[in-house]
C-alpha cells in the first residue's frame, strides 16, 4: 500500500458539529437539521499535503458526549490523532472537552489533536474567551475557529492534524 | 435469484437479518482475508478479495488487529444505512470478526438521545437567556438609580441657582422702588431707574420662568389654590399693561363680567402668571391695532380670551406654538427664550383646563381658555392697629433686612432683626415676638433648623418663611418644621405686610 493511511476521531460533547465537520469535510454538504450520532460514523477521505503526499483519514464521528465512556474508549484504539471539538456557543462544551482530551491522554498516551472552535457564524452567541484561548495557544495547544456552516477554516483543520502526525 | 423481482428479494434479505443469519470475516495471522459468510454487503463491503491484506478493504479494523482478546464495537455505521455491532475474536492466532445487524435498536436509541439532547439544548439556551434577561434587569435599576440621583442633582441645582439669583435682585428691585418712591430723581435719574427696574424684572421673570419650565417637566409643580378676588387682580393687570400697550400706541381693554363673583378659589400667583403670559405676547407682536382680554364666568369655570390684531400664526407653527423654546420667525428679533406659552399650555391644563390658539394671517391671534374656580362666600378683614406687634425679622443679608424693616416700622411694627438661626433662637426667648419672619437660607445655623428649635421650645406665634427658593420641597419642608406661612423672595412687600395681618387675625 503506497498511501499513508491515519485513523482519525472526532471527540466532543454532544451538538457541537462533529458531523457537520466531516459532512463539509468529506462531501462539502451541511444542514441546519440536527440528528444525533448514536455509536460511531466512519468515513474516509484522501487527502494531498502541502508535499504533494497523500494520506487518507479514516475519519471515526463519535456520539458526543461530556466524558469518555467505555463504548467510546473502544472506538479509540489504533487512533493516529483527534479533533476535539467545541460548540463556541456553549461555554460548557470547551470544559467537555478538556476533560476528554485529559482522559484520552490517559488511555492512549500523547496523541496529536487540534482544537476546532466551532460555530464561528453564530458571532453575536459567542462565548468563549479570548484570554483562556490565548493561554492554551501559548501551552503549546492548537487552536482554530471553525464553522462547518461557512466551511471556515474546516479543510484547515484537518491539514494541520495531520501535519502534526507527519 | 434473478427470476424473482428485487423488491420481493429486499423483503427476504431483511427477514434474513431480522433471524441474524450470521456476517463473519474471516483473518489470518498476516491479517490477510481468509473467508467470509453471510451478507458483508449489506453493511457496505461490496468488494471482498480473498488473501489480500483485510486493513486495504476494511477501514474500519485498521488497528484492531493485533488484540488479545474479544474487542466488541457497538452501533457501528460504515456506510450504507445500516448499523451493527463489530465482535472482534482472537481464535488461535488468526481473527474472527463477527457482524450483527443492530439497526433497529439503534434508530431507537437514536431517538431517545436526540430527545435528551435537544431537551438538554433548550434549557441551555433558556438558562442563558435568563441571565442575560437579569443582567438587563440589573443595568436597567442601576441606570435608573443614576438617573434619579441626577434629577435630584438638577433640582438642588435649581434650588441654589433660584436662591443665588433671587437674593440680589431682590435687593436691586427693593432699592430701586425705595429710589423711585424717593421722587426726587432728575429726568435722567428716572429713566436710569426705569432702565434698571426694567431690566431687574425682565431677569426675574426669565428665571422664574427657566424654573417653572424645569418643575413642570419633572412634575414638581403644586398648585396653591387660595381665595382670590379676581376683579380686583384684573384690574391690576389693567393697570400694568395699559401703559405699556399705550407706549406702542396699542389699544387695550380687559373685559370683566357683572356676574364674577368676589371671591373664586383658584391659584391666583399661576392664573395671573398665566394672563400675564398670554397679554405680553399680544402687545409684543401687534404692531398696530388692539389687545383685549376678555373673562366670562360660568358654571364654575372661568373662561379667557386673548385677542390681538397681530401678524397670525401660521397652521404649522399653531402646532408647535405650546412646545418649549419654540420661537416664531417673527419673534427673532424680540426678547425672550420661548417659554411662555408652554408654560401657559401645562399651568391650565394642571388647574383643570384647556388652552388652544385660533389665527388667521389677517385678523390675528385668539387664545382661548378655560380653567376651573369655585366660588366663596366674600369674608371682609377689617384692618387692626399694629402698634404693640413685635416682629423679629431674620434674614442675613443686611440689604434686605433693612429694606424690610423700612416697610415693617413704616405700618408702626415694632422690628427686632437678626442676622442668622442661632441669633434668632436666642432672641426669641429673650423678646417673645408676636411674629417671626425667617429667611430659610442662612450661616451658622439656617432658618428650617431654627424654627424646628423653637418648635421644640415650644414658641406658638406665627412664623413666615421668606426664601429665595421656590422649589416645592423647600416650601413643603418648611411647613413640615413649622412656618405657618411660605414666601418666595422678591418678597412684594403689599403681599407681605397683607399676610402679617391676616395671619395675627
Ligand atoms: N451555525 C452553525 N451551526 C452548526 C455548525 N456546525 C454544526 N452546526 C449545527 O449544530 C447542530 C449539531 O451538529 P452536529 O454536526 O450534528 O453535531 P455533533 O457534534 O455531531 O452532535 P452529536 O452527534 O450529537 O454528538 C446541527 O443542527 C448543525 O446544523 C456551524 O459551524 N455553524
Ligand atoms: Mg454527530
Amino acid at each position: 500500500m503506497g498511501i499513508l493511511q491515519k485513523k482519525i476521531c472526532m471527540i466532543g460533547d454532544f451538538s457541537v458539529g462533529k458531523t457537520s465537520l466531516v459532512a463539509k469535510f468529506v462531501r462539502q454538504t451541511f444542514s441546519d437539521k440536527y440528528l444525533t450520532t448514536v455509536g460511531v460514523k466512519i468515513d474516509t477521505k484522501l487527502l494531498t499535503l502541502p508535499n504533494g503526499n497523500q494520506m487518507k483519514f479514516i475519519l471515526w464521528d463519535i456520539a458526543g458526549s461530556e466524558s469518555l465512556t467505555t463504548t467510546t474508549a473502544s472506538y479509540l484504539r489504533g487512533v493516529a490523532g483527534f479533533l476535539l471539538v467545541v460548540d463556541g456557543t456553549r461555554l460548557p462544551t470547551w470544559n467537555s472537552a478538556l476533560n476528554l482530551r485529559e482522559a484520552v491522554e490517559k488511555q492512549l498516551g500523547n496523541k496529536p489533536f487540534v482544537i476546532l472552535l466551532n460555530k464561528a457564524d453564530l458571532q453575536d452567541q459567542w462565548e468563549m474567551d479570548e484570554q483562556v484561548i490565548e493561554e492554551k495557544t501559548k501551552q503549546g495547544w492548537k487552536l482554530l475557529t471553525t464553522s462547518a456552516k461557512s466551511g471556515m477554516n474546516v479543510e484547515e483543520a484537518f491539514l494541520e492534524l495531520a501535519l502534526l502526525m507527519t | 435469484m434473478t427470476h424473482i423481482p428485487a423488491s420481493v428479494v429486499g423483503y427476504i434479505q431483511s427477514m434474513w437479518m431480522a433471524e441474524m443469519i450470521l456476517t463473519y470475516l474471516h483473518i489470518d495471522v498476516q491479517g490477510r482475508l481468509i473467508d467470509w459468510g453471510g451478507y458483508p454487503q449489506h453493511y457496505g463491503l461490496t468488494t471482498l478479495t480473498k488473501n489480500k491484506l483485510i486493513v486495504e478493504q476494511v477501514d474500519f479494523l485498521d488497528g484492531f488487529l493485533d488484540i488479545t482478546h474479544t474487542e466488541v464495537l457497538q452501533y457501528l455505521n460504515i456506510g450504507g444505512n445500516r448499523c451493527i455491532n463489530v465482535h472482534i475474536v482472537p481464535l488461535d492466532g488468526s481473527i474472527y470478526v463477527l457482524l450483527f445487524d443492530v439497526t433497529d435498536e439503534h434508530d431507537k436509541q437514536q431517538k431517545m438521545q436526540q430527545q435528551v439532547n435537544e431537551l438538554s439544548i433548550l434549557t441551555y439556551r433558556q438558562s442563558q437567556l435568563l441571565q442575560e434577561l437579569e443582567a438587563t434587569r440589573k443595568k436597567l435599576s442601576e441606570e435608573k438609580g443614576q438617573l434619579e440621583q441626577a434629577i435630584k442633582l438638577k433640582s438642588d441645582f435649581i434650588a441654589t441657582l433660584s436662591h443665588e439669583l433671587r437674593t440680589p435682585l431682590t435687593s436691586i428691585m427693593g432699592y430701586t422702588k425705595l429710589l423711585d418712591d424717593a421722587k426726587q430723581a432728575s429726568d435722567y435719574e428716572t429713566n436710569y431707574l426705569d432702565s434698571v427696574k426694567k431690566n431687574a424684572n425682565h431677569l426675574l421673570s426669565l428665571i422664574d420662568n427657566v424654573l417653572d419650565q424645569t418643575k413642570l417637566e419633572i412634575g414638581q409643580i403644586e398648585l396653591h389654590p387660595n381665595n382670590c378676588n379676581v376683579k380686583q387682580m384684573l384690574e391690576d393687570l389693567k393697570s400694568l399693561f395699559l401703559p405699556i400697550a399705550q407706549d406702542k400706541k396699542l389699544l387695550f381693554d380687559i373685559k370683566i363680567p357683572n356676574n364674577l363673583p368676589a371671591q373664586l378659589v383658584i391659584d391666583e400667583l399661576r392664573f395671573r402668571q398665566i394672563l400675564i403670559n398670554l397679554i405680553t405676547n399680544g402687545i409684543k407682536f401687534t404692531a398696530k391695532g388692539f389687545v383685549e382680554l376678555k373673562i366670562t364666568w360660568q358654571s364654575n369655570k372661568l373662561y379667557f380670551i386673548v385677542t390681538d390684531s397681530g401678524p397670525g400664526i401660521s397652521s404649522e407653527s399653531q402646532q408647535k406654538i405650546f412646545t418649549a423654546f419654540h420661537r416664531e420667525s417673527t419673534a427673532n428679533t424680540l426678547p425672550g427664550a420661548g417659554l411662555g406659552l408652554a408654560i401657559s399650555y401645562h399651568l391650565v391644563e394642571l388647574m383643570g383646563g384647556q388652552l388652544s390658539v385660533e389665527s388667521s394671517p389677517q385678523f390675528g391671534s385668539n387664545f382661548t381658555g378655560f380653567i376651573s374656580a369655585d366660588s366663596i362666600q366674600f369674608t371682609n378683614t377689617s384692618n387692626i392697629n399694629h402698634t404693640n406687634i413685635k416682629i423679629l425679622l431674620v434674614d442675613d443679608s443686611i440689604d434686605l433686612r433693612s429694606l424690610i424693616e423700612l416697610y415693617l416700622e413704616n405700618e408702626g411694627y415694632a422690628v427686632i432683626t437678626a442676622s442668622n438661626g442661632l441669633e434668632a433662637v436666642k432672641l426669641t426667648l429673650q423678646t417673645k415676638p408676636d411674629i417671626i419672619l425667617m429667611d430659610m437660607q442662612m450661616p451658622v445655623l439656617d432658618g428650617y433648623n431654627a424654627v424646628q428649635q423653637l418648635r421644640a421650645k415650644k414658641f406658638n406665634k406665627p412664623i413666615i418663611a421668606l426664601s429665595g427658593s421656590n422649589i416645592e420641597h423647600d416650601r413643603n419642608y418648611a411647613f413640615k418644621v413649622g412656618c405657618n406661612e411660605y414666601m418666595t423672595k422678591p418678597v412684594d412687600p403689599e403681599n407681605l405686610l397683607n399676610a402679617i395681618s391676616q395671619i395675627i387675625q
